[in-house]
């Protein structure tokens, strides 16, 4: 199947005009003969539409109107009208007539504004000169004074057209003429320019940017010989047609004649979507008053103006080019679009950006606060749309606008990456849960950017098998020249490696079968993969189509998270660390849940054998120290009551927050407890010395030197929070989920101070802490404690005594 | 013509498919459901909060075959959904009155 019109047609406009002209002729004789005859006046023929603008592709149809100067005309010459249209269809015409007076086609009709926009096109063809003079005198004072009404009735049309395709260019199969990028995009901000431009004397065509007239005559070219292909008016650009046009093209390649094709729809879609942002400008009172509100978070480097971020000083980009990280920043923190003049700033300079941002150096903090802000998505989005995403990851350019040819997905591999991130950020109920809880989410967007780059690389023929080992290739390329610290590294590997793990055991293995759960919980390892792993899941799968995460499958997937969870948690207690390799670590880390070995390298286990040594001279042994955004504080001792809460309480004391915690111990009884924290007021990084005053208190506090509450009583207590943000208290004891301690599972609103309260509150009730969890998010703190009362599980009345003081602690402000 | 209506677990679909498609049975429709027989819910507890699952999902597999066939498609479906455990589904077979090829009108069981 060979489409040799595509190559052909050297000039789209050429061959669009010949036709028109060859339907004029026709339109005149049909006219001479059986019209005009029967209505010398009061009559004239009128090309509107594409006809009107001689763009008249092959099958297209052919739009009249048909002037009348009053309506008695038409009703009085019905048969000769009728013949002349009967002629016009005989000679393979697929006319579209209207027959109106010029009074109609001087009111706006609010429900065919198609009638009033195609008359911006409208072009003399034959019949009562004097009639057509009249309209054409009048009608540009009529769109002068009605332009806020066509405007808006064209915006609307435009919204419903690109919401039927999802909004986006991105289509495998594309309509050339509907979808978003498509001619009649084109055709939109050529009627809006009209419409804006029109005074009372005249509307003009104005001329479209050399740029967007290469990408129409393009698609006009496609369109042309699609129509030649089909036989009609067919504009859907399928496989089998790409397939064609490629074959005719040089080198043969489908996949690289449909980059061509992106990036020329690319341009119109832009071109469209600046029309219709600067009506939404001009449209709305209150919408500039919002404007005018947003335009106070303009900073030094950057400012806001019509919603629009613009750079302040563009001369910037040459003497710091990392001001385009910062601007990206800002998309990500506030949600607003780099304006066009910054993007237009930015484009020539996309070559020194790549060389910039080519040498290894540590940016991955610059990155890591971009993908972690609210609005991430759409400054990725922002950042693929202007060219910076491939400076500074150039190759994720071999995913650009890459077809992935089945019957499920529906967008380009960049598209569908960028859709995930989006999903991933607003997914719904639960899954949105889970991603509040989830420590890193830099690295879960770092990781979904790159999941599907090795897509190019893989064969499509084969269902793209080893994508997973080429993405990961390039994504580890990446993260080493970002200098990504190894933490991060790894959970974004983990993720690209296992991102098809839990949609392939939903589709092949028996969820009820407790083999199927404990294998995916050996796969992910620890729970705050899972989380991150299940979030990925679900924004991968959901960005395949609009439909394809129906909630039967949302479903599957939220009950295989949960019932890993658990598997998860039943093995925190009951699988240890049993036989290890002799060594200096294997005294200590024998006993210790095989968590500890999921979550830690072998340099930090080293770290903890010499501050084991040190602790055997001195009874206890804390070692602190600041980590990237946060403090960590560890403590090996031998296990004394009230431990935990006691450390808890001398954090508390110095005024730190408690972000994370664990408390194991091992088979000889010594205990390693980790707490990472956050230090509000900068107390250890601006004084050296209190960090050596903390790690001798909380020594002291152990060996029972020091009192906690002493500590404590100087501090001030935090103010309640305020109710939006308070979340109540749930407590859950289980005594089913370890053989051997009772678990509870407290979710609180967090405070300083929080966790001594519960720890306390435990040890007071008589309750030994064996197994300790804490993570906070979002004012939210998740807590699960093991805990037994003389070494065995918590009795009901136990359970009731204990839940009574946990309650009061979580509300004691 | 005979209709058949096998209720499987999701987890067998591709094997179910597969294994009719080496038969030489081409033509089915697929959807996802929920429901339960004997294999009733459980509850389910996360973060303190008690939900009861009681409809499981399943996924419905339908087939219009030659009567001659019905005996060889359902031993088929059977062999190949089976796991020998609660919950594996159920299939159910029922007289067809007529078939017909939208595009043509043909009709019968030329359409199959």
């Amino acid at each position: 199947m060979a489409m040799p019109d595509f190559n052909a047609t050297t000039d789209a406009l050429i061959s669009l005009a010949e036709r028109a002209g060859a339907v004029d002729r026709v339109v005149w004789e049909a006219a001479a003969e059986l019209l005009f005859p029967a209505v010398p006046e009061g009559l004239a023929v009128l090309a509107a539409g594409g006809y009107g603008r001689r763009q008249l592709f092959p099958f297209s149809d052919v739009d009249l109107l048909l002037l009348c100067r009053n309506e008695e005309v038409p009703r009085e010459n019905k048969p000769a009208i009728s013949a002349f249209l009967q002629e016009l269809w005989d000679s393979g015409l697929r006319v579209s007539q209207s027959v109106r007076t010029p009074a109609e086609c001087l009111e706006v009709h609010d429900h065919n504004i198609e009638l009033n926009i195609s008359l911006l096109d409208q072009r003399f063809l034959a019949g009562d000169r004097p009639l057509f003079a009249g309209l054409s005198k009048k009608f540009p004072r009529f769109v002068q004074s009605n332009r806020d009404a066509l405007m808006r009735n064209l915006v609307r049309l435009t919204r419903e057209r690109h919401g039927k395709y999802a909004d986006t260019f991105y289509h495998l199969e594309p309509n050339v003429k509907e979808t978003p990028g498509g001619l009649r995009d084109y055709q939109f901000v050529h009627w809006m320019e009209q419409l804006r431009d029109a005074d009372a004397n005249r509307v003009t065509s104005p001329e479209a940017p050399p740029e967007l007239q290469q990408a129409f005559r393009f698609l006009a070219r496609l369109r042309i010989s699609l129509h030649a292909q089909a036989g009609r008016d067919q504009n859907v650009l399928t496989f089998d047609a790409q397939d064609s046009l490629a074959d005719s093209s040089e080198g043969k390649d489908t996949a690289r004649w449909m980059r061509e094709y992106y990036r020329q729809s690319r341009t119109v879609s832009r071109a469209a979507l600046r029309s219709l942002e600067a009506w939404d400008a001009q449209s709305s009172a209150l919408f500039a008053q919002f404007v005018g509100w947003r335009s106070r978070l303009s900073n030094a480097d950057f400012a806001v103006h019509r919603e629009r971020v613009h750079f302040r000083i563009p001369q910037q980009l040459e003497s710091d080019p990392d001001v385009v990280l910062r601007l990206f920043e800002f998309v990500a923190r506030h949600g607003i679009r780099p304006s066009s003049e910054a993007v237009n700033q930015m484009e020539p300079r996309l070559g020194r950006l790549r060389d910039h941002f080519a040498e290894p150096r540590n940016l991955w903090p610059a990155i890591n606060q971009i993908l972690s802000l609210n609005f991430a998505p759409l400054a990725v989005r922002s950042m693929h749309e202007t060219g910076v995403l491939f400076a500074l990851f150039p190759d994720l350019e071999q995913i650009e606008c890459l077809v992935v040819r089945d019957f499920y997905h529906r967008y380009t591999v960049d598209e569908h990456t960028l859709v995930a991130m989006q999903n991933a950020c607003s997914a719904p109920a639960g899954y949105g849960e889970i991603l509040q809880e989830l420590p890193r989410r830099g690295a879960l967007l770092f990781a979904l950017l790159f999941h599907d780059a090795g897509k190019a690389a893989s064969d499509p023929a084969r269902g793209y098998e080893g994508h997973v080992d080429a993405s990961l290739r390039v994504a580890e390329l990446a993260m080493q020249r970002i200098q990504m610290p190894p933490q991060d590294r790894d959970l974004v590997s983990f993720l690209i490696r296992s991102h098809l793990e839990l949609s392939s055991a939903i589709r092949s293995r028996d969820l009820s079968d407790p083999k199927t759960i404990h294998d995916v919980a050996q796969i992910v390892g620890t729970e705050e993969r899972l989380k991150a792993l299940t979030v990925l899941t679900y924004a991968d799968i959901s960005a395949v189509n609009p439909g394809a995460m129906t909630p039967w499958r949302s479903e599957q997937l939220w009950q295989l998270y949960l019932k890993v969870s658990r598997e998860l948690t039943r093995e925190l207690a009951a699988e240890r660390i049993a036989e290890t390799s002799a060594g200096p670590a294997a005294e200590l880390i024998e006993g210790l849940p095989v968590r500890y070995l999921r979550t830690h390298s072998e340099a930090e286990i080293a770290e903890h054998v010499a501050l084991e040594e040190r602790s055997r001279t001195r009874g206890a042994a804390v070692d602190v120290r600041s980590l990237e955004s946060a403090w960590q504080l560890t403590v090996i001792t031998g296990d004394r009551p009230g431990l935990f809460a006691r450390m808890a309480g001398t954090l508390a004391g110095f005024g730190m927050n408690i972000l994370r915690a664990e408390a194991f111990s091992n088979s000889r009884g010594q205990v390693l407890d980790t707490f990472v924290f956050a230090d509000p007021s900068r107390t250890l990084e601006l004084n050296a010395s209190e960090v050596d005053r903390l790690r001798s208190t909380a020594e002291r506090v152990i060996l029972g030197k020091v009192e906690v509450l002493d500590l404590l009583r100087n501090r001030p207590r935090p103010k309640p929070p305020s109710r939006r943000v308070r979340v109540p208290a749930t407590i859950r004891f289980d005594s089913e989920a370890s053989a051997t301690a009772t678990l509870v599972e407290i979710v609180a609103y967090d405070r300083p101070g929080l966790l001594y309260d519960l720890a306390s509150a435990i040890s007071s009730r008589g309750g030994n802490i064996e197994i300790v969890l804490i993570d906070t998010q979002a004012h939210r703190a998740i807590d699960v404690f093991y805990v037994t009362v003389d070494g065995k599980k918590l009795s009901a009345d136990q359970q009731t005594a204990m839940g009574e003081v946990l309650h009061q602690a979580c509300g004691a402000v | 013509m005979k209709k058949i209506e096998a209720i499987v677990q999701p987890f067998k679909l591709d094997e179910v498919k597969e294994a009719l498609q080496a038969i030489g049975v081409e033509g089915m429709t697929i959807s996802e459901v929920r429901g339960h027989g004997r294999q009733k819910g459980h509850k389910e507890v996360y973060r303190g909060q008690e939900y009861t699952v009681d409809l499981l999902p399943k996924v419905k597999i339908e087939l219009v075959v030659p009567d001659g066939r019905v005996d060889e498609v359902t031993r088929t479906v059977v062999e190949a959904a089976r796991t020998g455990k609660i919950g594996d589904g159920k299939i159910f077979v029922l007289d067809v009155v007529e078939a017909i090829r939208i595009r043509n009108d043909d009709r019968g069981e030329s359409v199959l």
